[in-house]
């Protein structure tokens, strides 16, 4: 402990200091609520399977249905043969349509062709359309 | 030279920022007997910043509908992380701003700072005072609970007592003969855009008539001199003073944090406090609880409707007092301040607060 | 009154917990104003869960609540005052379940030979929430002694106590903001079959199946001490950033004090 006391301009740089810690301190303790409250959380539907009815999906055509939040297809080729594909196309995000009539995907934005399972026929798309498992059930189709 | 010092040289060569910096913060001197309830200035602008914050906050998950509106609160304290904490915040902190609100307005009536040149100030705040009473009206109404539907129908009844056209006000106030979706949707304008608007603006001009006649000197202390623009206007100057940046801010800066505290400590240990088990039932426009009441700051107003044998009258009451306060520096012009020397003022000062006081209890009991 | 209409009621019942106050029908209007007899049902009634609820006269009397010339008609559903072996059936359009298990217990069989009824136990205009008290040595031994309704009570009061205590608590969660909903709902399920548990007054049956009860209502207890531990939490890391902001006003006015003292 000094013999003399501390003079208020030194104590007022020692305080300063600490309040400004604590400034910190709190300013985190704020932001952190607002950040959670604000930031995105995982959907309820990401992770899980969906289920299409069978007698939804025409044989040679194709059902769009929300699968982990954006749209999928699934079509059925040949009967009793089923396939899922995420319908967004890797270009830049449109939503592919199915063609029944040439057994392939067009996406209206830049004319990208997909194959039937998903492959790049021709256009701009850089990626193949990822697909999903697919198991089928006796009258529903479960993909994920 | 430092990057800082060139791009402060470099903004300050522009815009004269170290002028307009010296002349509000450093160079800007206080009354050397400035006493605490002058940073109840400072107080009310971080309480409302963070009402506009958690306001919007809440705007992100709030649905201005009948059918929905209840339930997104329910989500918004339930499932949206850490909702509970903005929407307590937003709830709790509107009664603390009323709060500090009415000791703001009681500090300057005693130290009679509404005296010339200030009257425009004065006027400015009174405004302000009932924006912020109307914000809390038409904030109630929106969480679309059984105490929000039927506070709202006592409320709007009231205007049904001026003669004459007192049906109609009713009718424009609620968008329709009852409180109904018609009404949520224009109180929810009001208390989203309308209103904050409005305050912005009275604010900045309040602020300004602030800074423009210069800090009033409390009227206490041996050496107090009364001080008055002659003639020509001039900013009330105190040379041997003390500046406002960094000496007056650490006490408005201290004073804010416990304001906060409070704040905080109410929402995490009380936050039923300024929400009645009303407050928890979505609304039915079939059922009217018991004992409904508003809330507590305009439960003098509710007694005194039911006192006065006639709405008009009682109506009339509250609207004269209400315009005495609006015009009192007009009708109390001497130029005394101190309060010693005040003694009638005083005494109607004191015993105006007990009466209200009074009322409001009788109003929250009977 | 319809089945129809009375399972509607029913439902409400389940559905809406939130305090209802049953306009006043003429039942009411006529009723309430007479001493004696054919007043006293209507001071009793305000008194019952059914009136909270806004469960009236005509819900489980018939008739056409809003007229007073049709307030008594047969025509219009008006049954009157059930007779002692009619009461059953006459609570029973509401409270099918305990109905289903009373007729075939011990007490079901007895009725119309001196066994009780629904009025017996719990009255009939002053209903109020069932509990345990209600099998008490005064009430049972009008019969027969109380040595098996004590049993039975000691095996139904345990698992009541627990309803009741996980009652309380869900009201008091609900008024710090918390949505109960869900949780109410169950526990108001639970109770019901609890309470209709009862009514077969066998003691083992009821204490096969407090183990089942036992165990549903420990989840619910789970889930509530789950939101209790979050309750706990806030308070605690909300009470650390109260302090810190009351050291942090302290600081600031102690540097303002230290300014002061330069001048």
């Amino acid at each position: 402990m000094e013999n003399q006391p501390v003079s208020p301009s030194r104590r007022r740089f020692f305080l300063t200091w600490i309040l400004g810690g604590l400034g910190v301190v709190l300013a985190a303790a704020a932001g952190w609520p607002v950040w959670r409250y604000l930031a995105p959380r995982k959907g309820a539907g990401e992770g899980e399977k969906v289920t299409v009815p069978r007698k939804q999906v025409p044989l040679g055509g194709a059902h769009f249905f929300t699968f982990r939040g954006h749209p999928a297809v699934v079509l059925q080729e040949k009967a009793g043969e089923f396939n899922a594909l995420t319908a967004v196309c890797t270009h830049l995000g449109c939503i592919v349509k199915w063609q029944t009539d040439k057994g392939e995907f067009l996406c209206p934005c830049h004319g990208g062709r997909f194959s039937a399972e998903g492959k790049v026929l021709g256009g701009p798309p850089p990626k193949p359309l990822e697909s999903y498992p697919v198991s089928v059930q006796a009258d529903s189709i479960v993909i994920g | 030279m430092s990057w800082r010092k060139r791009i402060y040289d470099w903004v300050d060569l522009r815009l004269g920022v170290q002028d307009l910096l010296e002349q509000n913060l450093t160079k800007y001197l206080l009354p050397r007997n400035i006493n605490a309830w002058y940073t109840l200035g400072a107080v009310l602008i971080t309480l409302f910043v963070l009402q506009f914050a958690t306001g919007i906050l809440l705007l992100i998950h709030y649905v201005p509908d009948q059918a929905e509106a209840f339930e997104s609160v329910t989500r918004i304290m339930n499932d949206v992380p850490y909702g509970w904490l903005i929407r307590y915040l937003h709830v709790v902190g509107s009664n603390l701003i009323v709060i500090a609100l009415l000791l703001h307005m009681f500090s300057v009536l005693f130290m009679k700072s509404y005296y010339r040149p200030r009257e425009v100030t004065w006027l400015s705040g009174f405004i302000l005072f009932n924006l912020a009473l109307a914000l809390c009206l038409t904030g109630y109404l929106l969480p679309w609970s059984q105490l929000s539907f039927w506070a709202t129908t006592v409320a709007t009844d009231a205007a049904g007592a001026i003669p004459v056209i007192g049906d109609a006000v009713v009718r424009f106030l609620r968008g329709g003969p009852m409180v109904g979706d018609v009404t949520l949707g224009r109180f929810f304008a009001l208390h989203v855009m309308g209103l904050p608007l409005l305050l912005g603006l009275v604010v900045g001009l309040h602020l300004f008539c602030v800074r423009r006649a210069g800090i009033s000197r409390p009227p206490f202390g041996p050496d107090y001199e009364p001080w008055e623009p002659r003639g020509s206007f001039r900013h009330q100057e105190h040379p041997d003073g003390i500046p406002f940046f960094p000496n007056y801010t650490a006490k408005d800066l201290g004073m804010i944090c416990f304001f906060l505290a409070a704040l905080l400590a109410v929402v995490i240990y009380a936050p039923w406090l300024f929400l009645p088990p009303d407050s928890l039932e979505p609304a039915d426009p079939f059922v009217t609880p018991e004992h409904i009441k508003p809330e507590w700051y305009f439960l003098w107003a509710y007694q005194t409707l039911k006192i006065f044998p006639s709405k008009v009258l009682g109506l009339g009451v509250q609207g004269a007092l209400m315009t005495f306060l609006a015009l009192l520096p007009f009708l109390d012009r001497g130029p005394e301040r101190r309060p010693a020397q005040r003694p009638l003022f005083v005494t109607c000062f004191v015993l105006g607060i007990l009466i209200i006081v009074g009322i409001s209890i009788w109003g929250h009991y009977s | 009154m319809s089945l129809a209409k009375s399972f509607l009621f029913c439902l409400l019942i389940l559905a809406a917990p939130a305090v209802l106050f049953a306009q006043d029908t003429v039942c009411i209007q006529c009723h309430g104003a007479q001493s004696g007899r054919l007043g006293e049902p209507v001071k009793l009634w305000r008194g019952s869960i059914h009136a909270a609820n806004g469960i009236s006269c005509h819900d489980c009397h018939g008739g056409d609540p809003t007229d007073f010339g049709n307030a008594m008609n047969p025509a219009k559903g008006f049954l009157g005052a059930p007779e002692n072996d009619a009461i059953p059936d006459f609570c029973g359009r509401c409270h099918v379940g305990v109905k289903e298990d009373y007729l075939q217990s011990a007490h079901g069989q007895a009725l119309g030979h001196g066994g009780p009824q629904c009025v017996t136990c719990h009255g009939n205009h002053r209903v109020v929430a069932a509990s345990p008290d209600l099998i008490n040595p005064r009430d049972c031994t009008r019969c027969h002694t109380y040595g098996r309704a004590e049993e039975i009570k000691s095996a139904v009061v345990a698992t009541d106590s627990m309803i009741s205590g996980l009652e309380k608590d869900l009201t008091r969660l609900h008024r710090l903001g918390i949505d109960t909903k869900e949780l109410k709902g169950k526990i108001f399920s639970l109770r019901n079959e609890f309470h209709r548990l009862f009514h077969s007054v066998e003691v083992e049956k009821v204490r096969r199946q407090t183990a089942g009860f036992q165990k549903r209502l420990g989840k619910i207890r789970g889930s509530i001490s789950t939101i209790e531990d979050r309750l706990a939490r806030r308070k605690l890391l909300g009470g650390i950033a109260v302090a810190l902001l009351v050291f942090g006003g302290a600081l600031a006015l102690l540097i303002y004090k230290s300014y002061r003292e330069e001048e």
